[in-house]
């Protein structure tokens, strides 16, 4: 795991720093979402941690021990990196991308060219059709999951992300991150994930760092947490007015507990069990009725507008 | 007319001039790029450093080479030391020019993923910056040959040897045969080398650029 | 550094490389006239350059199929060595040594670059610009002269500015078929064995050669802010 001991980077001729005195932990397993407007030093503070730029006080532990205790190269190739523009080596195929740090780590070749087709299955890549392409002549949305691929090559225990669905346009960006979301549960890595998008914050994250201008920690919670008990003004209106259906779309139709439909379903719509409560709510709003039948488990069951309400009101909302 | 000047290449002193011609701005070429190259990869990093390898580049492109290789004369004497030390002279801005902007213009992305993987400043300069500036590196030796070769003609006026001679023979003897047959090789000569520094161009392209280079990205 | 100043002050003092008191002498009747003939040769031969060129490389843009032989074509021309070309050119009879077959030269070398940046120039106007144009009622001519040569312009001058350049560089050697200008000094100084005139001669050719770049890149950053400098 990844630990900030009151982190803060300034830069030389500056009398403002970058980022401010953070302290939080990322478990390990989990995805950490550094999130904030411009300027907040997310990507610096993501920067920081294989050492792309260096502390200026403080440190940062991994397992345990500090990210100096050995060279900032051999660190990073510890260390799965994934940037918004990607980055892809122009003059190499795509499996002299992916392997590169296999490569530099001294893998042998049969190794590597089964794990480089090993990743683009994982991304959704026919390894026949792609291994021997050059970047140029993939799309936006191919290139974004080669990054990934890259970036989970040599099988780090943690990865940095910084938008690495950004470069592409919202539909297919919602499509790798929900692909990305799958693949975590199985490969189960710890992952700083940097956005401006509070939305993907949401969608992606185990926990979300909020960080204010100058790289101050806002509030270090869930998801779940921080869209219920925002600590601040600035932290409820970053996240935003609609907070409370923010909150609906954490949990899913087939995850809330409804009462059986006892006949009496014909005329009402149809849900699947697998749409986000926030999205259910849109259906029944449209629909003209206050109810609505949900396939759970084989049988039908009630979607009511007080069973989602029901939702908001667990937790305590401020003001 | 064809066969006096084929005459002329039938001569015992015209392979030893041709020789003296390939010679100079061969070794111009060689030592321009031994010095140019090292100085665009010592700047690579700072902005000053390009700032100035771009302004000395575009001086340098500017000075007439006449003017160089006459200068040469009074500060260095006659003969073939001082024509190649013009030329060196001459040979460097192309290919200093290129080298540092080729290598500035790797993106900034394709560097900063490089780094963040862990690859060394060494690594990163011969696996990912050199190989995708070679294309621009390479045309600016290319400029540089057939700029060397052409004003290697002109080494005769300070004693350098060359094919110029036989052009400066003709002229002054009014050899019409001798005047075209220097004039015609001195021309050959420099379109080979344009078409096979071209082609050479070509070979030190990596595959993944020119593909990349088709589609206009 | 203190050594380069020495050796500069030794240089400059060095009576056997520099006489002034030639210079001053001979000021008004040999070196003035060697830079008007210079420039007036330079001159001359860039606006031919252009009479010929843009109107070639417009048609080249427009009729995209002309434009590979034209560029094999100059593309040979700018290959041949300056003194090679002069010499092939005096062997055509009828042309006489002087100013003609100089400025003949001087004229094929341009032609690549020139032609190149011209078509270049109008290949970076965006179509809807052009589009728009017609939209508006413009006829294919004024669309040319009003909006697609004034939008090539900065790199039509960029081109301008490296041929003017390769001009008067290679004007020097034109002297030696008795073109005139700098060149002339050059020579004779080197036939006559006196480095003043070879320093004269080559110094001012040199001078002239980057005032001329100098003004003309002002004029290409002028039309164009954003550019870098140094590119072409």
């Amino acid at each position: 795991m990844i630990e900030f001991r009151q982190v803060s980077k300034t830069y030389p001729g500056s009398d403002d720093p970058v980022v401010k005195d953070l302290s939080f932990e990322v478990l390990e397993g989990e995805i950490c979402v550094l999130v904030g407007p411009s300027g907040c030093g997310k990507t610096t503070t993501m920067r920081m941690v294989n050492r792309l730029i260096e502390i200026t006080e403080g440190e940062i532990l991994i397992d345990g021990e500090p990210n100096t205790a050995m060279s900032a190269t051999r660190l990073r190739r510890k260390i799965g990196y994934a940037i918004q523009q990607i980055g892809l080596f122009p003059h190499r195929t795509i499996a002299d991308n992916i392997g590169t740090v296999p490569h530099l780590l001294g893998w042998e070749k049969g190794r590597i060219r089964d794990r480089v087709d090993e990743l683009l299955r994982l991304v959704g890549l026919s390894p026949d059709e792609y291994r021997d392409r050059y970047p140029a002549e993939l799309s936006g949305g191919q290139q974004q999951r080669v990054g990934v691929a890259r970036a989970l090559a040599a099988d780090p225990p943690i990865m940095l992300m910084d938008e690495p669905f950004g470069a592409v346009d919202p539909i297919t960006r919602e499509r790798l991150q929900d692909e990305f979301l799958r693949i975590q549960e199985d490969i189960r890595k710890t992952i700083v994930f940097v956005t401006h998008d509070i939305d993907e914050a949401i969608k992606m994250g185990n926990k979300i760092a909020i960080l204010k201008q100058g790289g101050v920690l806002a509030q270090y919670d869930t998801p779940e947490n921080i869209l219920s008990r925002p600590d601040s003004e600035f932290v409820s209106s970053f996240v935003g007015a609609d907070r409370v259906l923010k909150r609906l779309s954490l949990t899913r139709v087939g995850e809330m507990d409804l009462e059986q439909a006892n006949g009496g379903t014909s005329g009402l719509p149809r849900i699947s069990d697998r749409m986000t409560a926030r999205a259910a709510l849109s259906e029944l709003l449209g629909s003209g009725q206050s109810r609505a039948v949900v396939e759970m488990e084989g049988e039908n069951r009630l979607l009511t507008f007080e069973a989602i309400e029901a939702l908001t009101s667990t937790a305590g909302q401020s003001a | 007319m064809l066969f006096k000047i084929l005459e002329v290449y039938a001569r015992p002193d015209f392979p030893e001039k041709l020789r003296q011609h390939v010679l100079l701005s061969l070794a111009a070429l060689l030592v321009a790029i031994a010095i140019a190259l090292p100085v665009a990869l010592l700047i690579r990093n700072t902005r000053l450093g390009a700032a100035i390898a771009i302004n000395i580049g575009n001086v340098g492109r500017a000075v007439p080479s006449l003017a160089i290789l006459a200068l040469a004369l009074p500060l260095l004497g006659i003969g073939f030391a001082s024509a190649l030390v013009a030329l060196t002279a001459l040979a460097i801005p192309p290919i200093l020019i290129n080298a540092s902007t080729g290598l500035r213009e790797v993106s900034k992305d394709v560097i900063d993923a490089a780094r963040g993987m862990g690859l060394s400043g060494g690594q990163l300069l011969s696996r990912i910056q050199l190989p995708i500036a070679a294309p621009v590196i390479f045309a600016g030796i290319r400029t540089s040959a057939v700029q060397t070769v052409a004003s290697a003609t002109l080494a005769t006026f300070i004693g350098g040897g060359g094919l110029g001679d036989l052009i400066v023979e003709g002229y002054s003897s009014r050899g019409p045969e001798i005047l075209l047959a220097g004039a015609l090789a001195v021309a050959i000569l420099a379109i080979i080398t344009e078409v096979g520094f071209g082609a050479l161009e070509r070979v030190f392209t990596p595959k993944g650029l020119k593909i990349a280079q088709k589609r206009g990205s | 550094m203190s050594n380069l100043a020495l050796l500069l002050q030794d240089v400059l003092q060095e009576p056997q490389l520099i006489d002034w008191e030639w210079i001053r002498e001979n000021f008004w009747e040999d070196i003035v006239p060697a830079v008007q003939g210079h420039i007036f040769l330079s001159f001359v031969s860039v606006a031919l350059a252009l009479v010929i060129a843009l109107p070639v490389g417009v048609f080249s843009a427009r009729y995209r199929k002309v434009y590979p032989p034209v560029t094999f074509v100059t593309g040979i021309l700018y290959s041949i060595p300056s003194l090679a070309l002069f010499a092939i050119l005096i062997s055509i009879p009828g042309v006489t040594i002087g100013p003609a077959p100089v400025i003949i030269a001087l004229v094929a070398y341009s032609l690549l670059i020139l032609i190149r940046n011209t078509v270049a120039g109008l290949d970076s106007v965006p179509p809807e610009t052009i589009d728009a144009a017609r939209g508006m009622g413009l006829t294919n001519r004024q669309i040319l002269f009003r909006v697609e040569l004034p939008l090539a312009l900065p790199v039509i001058v960029a081109g301008i500015r490296i041929a003017t350049v390769t001009i008067i560089g290679i004007a020097t050697i034109g002297a030696y078929i008795n073109g005139g200008g700098l060149g002339q000094l050059i020579f004779d100084g080197i036939s006559r064995q006196f480095p003043t005139m070879i320093i004269a001669g080559a110094v001012l050719a040199t001078a002239l050669a980057i005032i001329a770049d100098l003004l003309l890149l002002s004029l290409e950053r002028y039309l164009r802010p954003w550019a870098r400098a140094g590119r072409t």
